[in-house]
């Protein structure tokens, strides 16, 4: 016969602790505890049983693990604000005694803890790092934006913003930049570093004030992280670039509102630095002229071979290649002859395909409106490759002026008006230039290309600004249902070379078009897989009647076999006979779940995306243990 | 003492000590000392003496003067006056000589009360208060009454300052003195009238002349308290010396420690844990939060009051979608903040529960079966029907060689007709109900049975060759009747004689027990001597099992658990299955004894077949479930199988395919491919094959019973709509 097994004494029963218990084992306040976690990163779990965890009771608390709160124990930050209790003690009874040089003397020798510790175990590698400052680049700009005021110290405010600047100089500098989104919330961008995405939420120009219904001190001790865990990233990412950390900041130009401008980059002199960086910048250039001979002569290939396989895999370029490059190369070369390089003729690009996709604003030199938001575009322009330049209502530091010659584009956001004393010089000028509503800049830089700048241009109704993030297969896509009218950059490129070509052959597409639809919608009942294959192929087949026609064939081919498995499907209802009641059930919740995806999609195309964890959305409990 | 002299002026006047200053004043030193007697002791000590008696000569003179003073105010005795002595040449005070008159004498004054200093009170109740010397009482003397009283108050202008004097028990005025202090009680001054509360303080020690000039001890001075400490010295050069040294920072510079300095701290080795799992990511925006988003994601006006009207907690969204036509009209999001701190919360405050997803085919969890196709033949389509006249088709039989049907309705008709072409060759018309019918499987007799209500009719079909007629009426009817049991049994069988029968009347008939109500199931024998039927009504379960040949019945169980609902014979053992409500029970016929009890998991047993071989049972139930027993598996079931929507009424298994079928009150029968295998590793496979839908719902019943043509792949059914149908291949 074994031991007795006492109560309480193994499983769930050691292995969890309440909150409350956490807090009189670490013998600290409340606040403290959750300054602790915050900090340590460490959250309340979920017991399998709570009942067993509680030793019997079922009471409503939060559980840790009795591992982290052991490891807890051991912090030396926690040694540090128990020093920090006793000097606020001490403090206090200074200034109750009105000694003031003795209080003086313990504010000078006040405890301060640091983080380093910290942020090396929560980020042992520096991928882990990069992975997770999200949230952290949310929070610094949102700080940067606040107005500083009793709780939130200038000084705080102020290296919020050093440290936003700098993040966006290092995107800027290293072209990481990837998609962006104007959304009501504010502008969400997604960089590439490391080969990690990053997103972060940037809200637009406003000043926001901190709500009462918000802790502020929670949001402080986050931050009070995340500045030393951006610091350290900052660190090793400026260092890895071969620039100096923390980059040096022109106090003048900073007071005159020059934003990012007020930092300068300095490469690391020394030898021994990181190098690389810099050769590979002049790499960058190099592959650039390189990549823009490649692209003449690749063109000039394909405009001599069969264009077919091309539009297979690369729908973004127009089967008639002849006209669609007479199109590109006329648009961009009005203001600048040598500019082929920007075309977004990406299938000949493939050995480098970054450094265009990237410097995708090279050859365009712009000029901001001053109702526009300069931070925004000038982060945008620059990490594409482009100049701007800006009126001085918008800050200094514009590189040039407004009448300069080079300005191929002007950002503006307000109505048009048709002004009468107008010198012929601005006339002129104004002809020149183009004129672009702000959409225009992030649509180029979501869609990877330059679009036509037609749809944009000032005072036009805008075509819906799509986020570039719902690319996960079987989401609903808006552009699809428009047909005709399709805003999609290259069916209305399509449309116009066949306007100015062969309206015959438009009359005889437009007559296609609703068979097309006609083929989606056979297609419909087939899986996703099959219903994207088919939607590309007839997407592709859009001008080529022969393929159109070959599509058909398959769609009606399918429609066939179609006929076939409705026989199965009678088969299969009979098979499910035979299922446990457990798989039974498990096969009924994931029917289910899929119906109701297709209602979502099929209504308004709201999907949500799945993660591997997930908060427990036990609201009430969150509500109840907010400290 | 001293204290005591000085304290105050006036103190002498009430202590008494003034009866004696006359007389001490002029006195020296020395005669005072011999005054006092016990003074001798202080003689010894001549130095302290000396000084004591300086200062008290000193004082005593204070106090001659004082008391010069104050004699001013007493009156109680006449006033001295002080002259300067002829004799001595010193003040003295002279008193007034009393004068010896009637006045001045005791003894010429009216007796006083003297009964001495008692409580007077002893005798307020007495008319004496109290005794005189000689014993005599002492009489109160009488007092006026109220008017008189009044009267002298009227009369005498010092009546209100005086108050009745107990001891002498009359009115005695009040002296100036007591007039005084009732006034400062009642003035709440300071009762006596020479104490001073505002006395000036004396200076004992520092006053003038009176300072301290000696030492009060003669230790010398000690060295600590002129040469300076050598260890707060040490203290404070270990101080300097670590200041010179750098390290006490006296004024450190505040900002070096301040700045947060960053280093490359990934440049070492990370350590061998693992690293915390990150938090999840909040989603990515969806179209919905364009600041331009396609028209068809802007909220219907419903949808934004549905919106509105949910808890900030229950919404899908936490925005609505709107759209501006510009960006510059977009304004600043309100709940930025709130999102940020939600999000926080989320992190440190939300417990994470770590979800594997099924990432598989719905589908791929579907069984994988053999196709139908390939599993023929099975019956697929109602070849004929043949239709009892609106009443319920109850049962139906199929002759073991598979040409005829019998099909009896609950009006009591029993129509015999061909499975080929379902032409109706003769009926029978009973009296109530047909409960059931059952075709002898007996291949060298032809007749069937038909159970009515407490009664089992044997009939012979017509046309049959003449052998075979022969030899059934043999059976039925032998020309020699097998003895009769010794016990009476309450089953009577009455037969025709071969002769006089013929098909139009059943040839043999055995009336069961009276009150036994109809019986249910008619189960025969594989060898067609033995026949089992159980009724509804009686007692015992109702199961009775007749034996042909020698025309006898007998109920095998005395008591039975439960209302039997069932009965059959095992295929190729004598064992006998018995079916409860809800168990089955297997019984060995030969030694008697229960084998084995099945637990289907059935509420309520409706059907039950047993597969040919006789390893494996079918149970239905009223519940929907069929159940598969394994027999030599375990006594739960293999599998249990639930497809039809209503009720499972009738289960068959087919003699030589292997097929089972079941139907349903739902109006529909399932066709299963039933595969056994010989070797006891391999599970049975079972294939639903085909639904056959065709029949009639009729009030909440649908197919009642179904039998398999032997040899043939077909299927009979009897509904509740008084069809009778045959399902061919």
């Amino acid at each position: 016969m074994g031991r007795l097994r006492q109560k309480g004494k193994a499983g769930a029963a050691k292995a969890y602790v309440t909150r409350s218990a956490a807090v009189k084992r670490l013998q600290c306040s409340l606040a403290d505890f959750r300054r602790l976690c915050i900090l340590k990163g460490i959250f309340p779990r979920e017991p399998r049983n709570r009942k067993r965890a509680n030793k019997g009771s079922s009471a409503p608390t939060n559980f840790y693990y009795a591992k982290d709160i052991a490891y807890l124990a051991h912090e030396p930050v926690l040694k540090k604000l128990r020093e920090h209790k006793a000097f606020a003690k001490k403090l206090a009874r200074a200034l109750g005694r009105g000694e003031w040089s003795s209080a003086k003397s313990l504010e000078d020798n006040k405890p301060v803890y640091r983080l380093d510790h910290i942020i090396k175990e929560r980020y042992p590698t520096f991928i882990d790092a990069v992975r997770d400052i999200d949230d952290a680049l949310c929070m610094i700009f949102l700080f940067a934006s606040l107005p500083s005021d009793s709780k939130v110290s200038p000084s705080l405010i102020e290296n919020c913003a050093r440290l936003a600047a700098e993040w966006q100089l290092y995107i800027m500098h290293t072209h990481a930049l990837r998609k962006v989104f104007l959304s009501i919330k504010g502008v969400y961008y997604q960089a590439e570093v490391f080969d990690q995405t990053v997103t972060w939420l940037v809200p637009y120009q406003f000043t926001q004030n901190i709500p009462s219904d918000v802790d502020v001190r929670v949001m402080l001790t986050f931050l009070e992280l995340y500045q030393t865990l951006l610091g350290f990233v900052f660190f090793k990412l400026y260092t890895d670039a071969g620039l100096v950390y923390p980059p040096p900041l022109d106090t003048k130009k900073d007071e005159s509102a020059a934003g990012v401008g007020a930092f300068s980059l300095q490469e690391v002199q020394h030898t021994a630095g990181p190098e690389p960086a810099s050769k590979a910048k002049t790499l960058d250039a190099d592959g650039k002229r390189v990549s823009s001979k490649d692209v003449r002569q690749t063109i000039k290939s394909i405009s001599a071979t069969v264009v077919d396989d091309v539009d297979v895999d690369m729908p973004n370029v127009d089967s008639t290649s002849e006209e669609a490059d007479e199109d590109f190369v006329a648009q961009p070369s009005r203001s600048n002859p040598q500019e082929t390089a920007a075309l977004p003729t990406l299938q000949a690009l493939n050995s480098i395909p970054q450094s265009t996709s990237t410097k995708l604003f090279s050859p365009y030199t712009f000029w901001l409106s001053r109702e526009t938001s300069r931070p925004i575009f000038e982060f945008l322009v620059r990490s594409y490759g482009g100049r701007i330049g800006w009126p001085a209502t918008s800050g200094s530091g514009s590189p040039f002026e407004e009448d300069d010659e080079s300005i191929t584009h002007v950002i503006i956001d307000r109505p048009l008006v048709v002004k009468d004393n107008e010198t012929e010089e601005e006339r002129e000028r104004r002809q020149r230039r183009k004129y672009v509503q702000p959409q225009w800049v992030v649509d180029c830089i979501n869609a990877g290309k330059v679009l036509l700048e037609e749809p944009y241009a000032q005072g036009k109704t805008l075509p819906p600004h799509l986020s570039p993030f719902e690319d996960r297969a079987g989401a609903y896509d808006p552009t699809l249902g428009l047909g005709a009218q399709d805003v999609s950059m290259e069916d209305e490129e399509e449309s116009e070379v066949e306007d100015v070509s062969e309206p015959e052959e438009d009359a005889e597409e437009e007559a296609a078009r609703p068979e097309k639809a006609a083929l989606k919608a056979a297609a419909a009942a087939e899986d996703a897989a099959a219903l994207r294959a088919a939607e590309l192929e007839a997407e592709a087949a859009g001008v080529d009647f022969g393929t159109f026609e070959k599509t058909a064939q398959k769609a009606r081919k399918k429609a066939k076999s179609s006929e076939t498995p409705a026989v199965d499907e009678s088969e299969q209802d009979m098979n499910k006979m035979l299922m446990s009641n457990k798989q039974r059930k498990l096969f009924e919740r994931m029917k289910h779940g899929e119906k109701k995806r297709a209602a979502e999609v099929s209504s308004s195309g709201k999907c949500d995306c799945a993660s591997l964890i997930i908060f427990r959305s036990d609201k009430t409990s969150k509500k109840r243990n907010e400290l | 003492m001293q204290s005591e002299d000085e304290g105050s002026e006036g103190d002498e006047s009430d202590n008494g000590e003034v009866d004696e200053f006359p007389e001490i004043d002029p006195r020296s030193d020395s005669e005072a000392d011999e005054e006092y007697p016990g003074d001798s002791a202080e003689d010894e000590e001549e130095d302290e003496d000396k000084d004591d008696e300086e200062d008290e000569e000193e004082e005593s003179e204070d106090q001659s003067e004082d008391d010069d003073i104050s004699d001013d105010d007493l009156h109680i005795f006449p006033k001295a006056k002080t002259v300067t002595s002829d004799i001595t040449g010193q003040l003295k005070r002279v008193f007034p000589p009393i004068e010896p008159d009637y006045d001045s004498d005791s003894s010429t004054e009216e007796a006083p009360n003297r009964v001495g200093n008692i409580p007077m009170h002893w005798y307020d109740e007495l008319p004496h208060v109290g005794y005189d010397i000689n014993g005599r009482k002492v009489l109160r003397p009488a007092r006026g009454d109220e008017l008189d009283k009044f009267l002298e108050t009227i009369e005498d202008p010092n009546s209100w300052t005086s108050a009745f004097d107990k001891k002498a028990q009359a009115d005695k005025p009040l002296t100036a003195e007591e007039l005084d202090l009732i006034r400062r009680l009642q003035e709440n001054e300071i009762p006596d009238a020479q104490y001073d509360p505002y006395e000036p303080t004396i200076e004992w020690f520092t006053g003038k002349g009176k300072e301290e000039i000696m030492p009060l001890s003669g230790a010398p001075e000690p060295k600590r308290r002129w040469v300076p400490s050598i260890w707060e010295k040490q203290k404070v050069m270990k101080i300097v010396r670590a200041i010179r040294q750098g390290r006490i920072l006296p004024n450190k510079p505040k900002t070096a420690s301040d700045k947060a300095q960053f280093y490359a701290i990934w440049n070492e080795e990370p350590s061998a844990h693992p690293a915390p799992l990150p938090a999840p990511k909040p989603r990515l925006p969806t179209h919905a939060a364009s600041y331009n988003p396609p028209e068809e994601y802007l909220p219907t006006e419903e949808e934004r009051k549905r919106w509105e009207e949910t808890e900030k907690e229950d919404r899908e969204q936490n925005f609505l979608p709107q759209k501006y036509s510009a960006l510059r009209l977009v304004p600043a999001y309100n709940q930025f903040i709130q999102e940020r701190f939600s999000r926080q919360l989320d992190l440190y405050l939300a417990p994470r529960i770590q979800r594997t997803k099924l990432q598989i085919d719905p589908n791929s969890l579907i069984p994988k079966l053999p196709s139908p196709n390939s599993l023929r033949p099975f019956p697929v389509y109602k070849s004929l029907s043949v239709l009892h006249a609106k009443t319920r088709v109850r049962s139906v039989s199929v002759s073991p060689d598979g040409a005829w049907v019998v099909s009896g309705d609950e009006s009591g008709n029993v129509s015999l007709w061909e499975v080929i072409v379902g032409k109706e060759v003769k009926r029978w018309k009973f009296d109530g109900k047909v409960g059931a019918l059952e075709w002898c499987p007996r291949t060298d007799v032809v007749f069937f049975v038909v159970a009515t209500e407490e009664r089992l009719h044997f009939v012979i079909p017509p046309n049959l060759p003449a052998p075979v007629l022969f030899a059934t009426q043999a059976v039925l009817s032998p020309a020699n009747l097998p003895p009769a049991p010794a016990t009476p049994s309450p089953v009577k069988w009455t037969s025709v004689s071969a002769a006089s029968s013929s098909s139009e009347k059943p040839i043999l008939t055995i009336d069961l027990p009276p009150s036994s109500g109809l019986p249910k199931q008619i189960a025969w024998h594989r060898k067609g001597d033995y026949l089992s039927t159980i009724s509804s009504g009686e007692g015992q379960g109702g199961v009775w099992i007749h034996q042909i040949s020698r025309r006898h019945s007998q109920a095998p169980f005395k008591k039975v658990k439960g209302a039997v609902q069932l009965v059959l014979f095992h295929p190729t053992k004598p064992h006998f299955f018995v079916a409860t409500q809800r168990y089955v029970r297997i019984y060995n016929l030969a030694e008697q004894k229960l084998l084995k009890t099945l637990q289907a998991g059935i509420r309520w047993i409706s059907s039950m077949d047993v597969h040919p071989l006789g390893d494996h049972l079918i149970v239905g139930g009223y519940d929907r479930k069929l159940c598969w027993f394994d027999l030599e598996l375990s006594d739960k079931p293999y599998k249990i199988l639930r497809y039809h929507s209503r009720a499972v009424r009738s289960v068959h298994f087919h003699p030589t395919y292997p097929l089972f079928a079941s139907s349903s009150d739902d109006g529909s029968i399932q066709i299963f491919h039933a595969r056994v295998y010989n070797d006891l590793m391999t599970d049975p496979l079972i294939v639903p094959l085909k639904i056959l839908r065709g029949h009639q719902v009729n009030e909440g019943l649908g197919v009642l019973q179904i039998k398999w043509v032997p040899r043939q792949p077909w299927l009979v059914s009897a509904g509740a709509d008084g069809n009778v149908a045959v399902w061919c291949s």
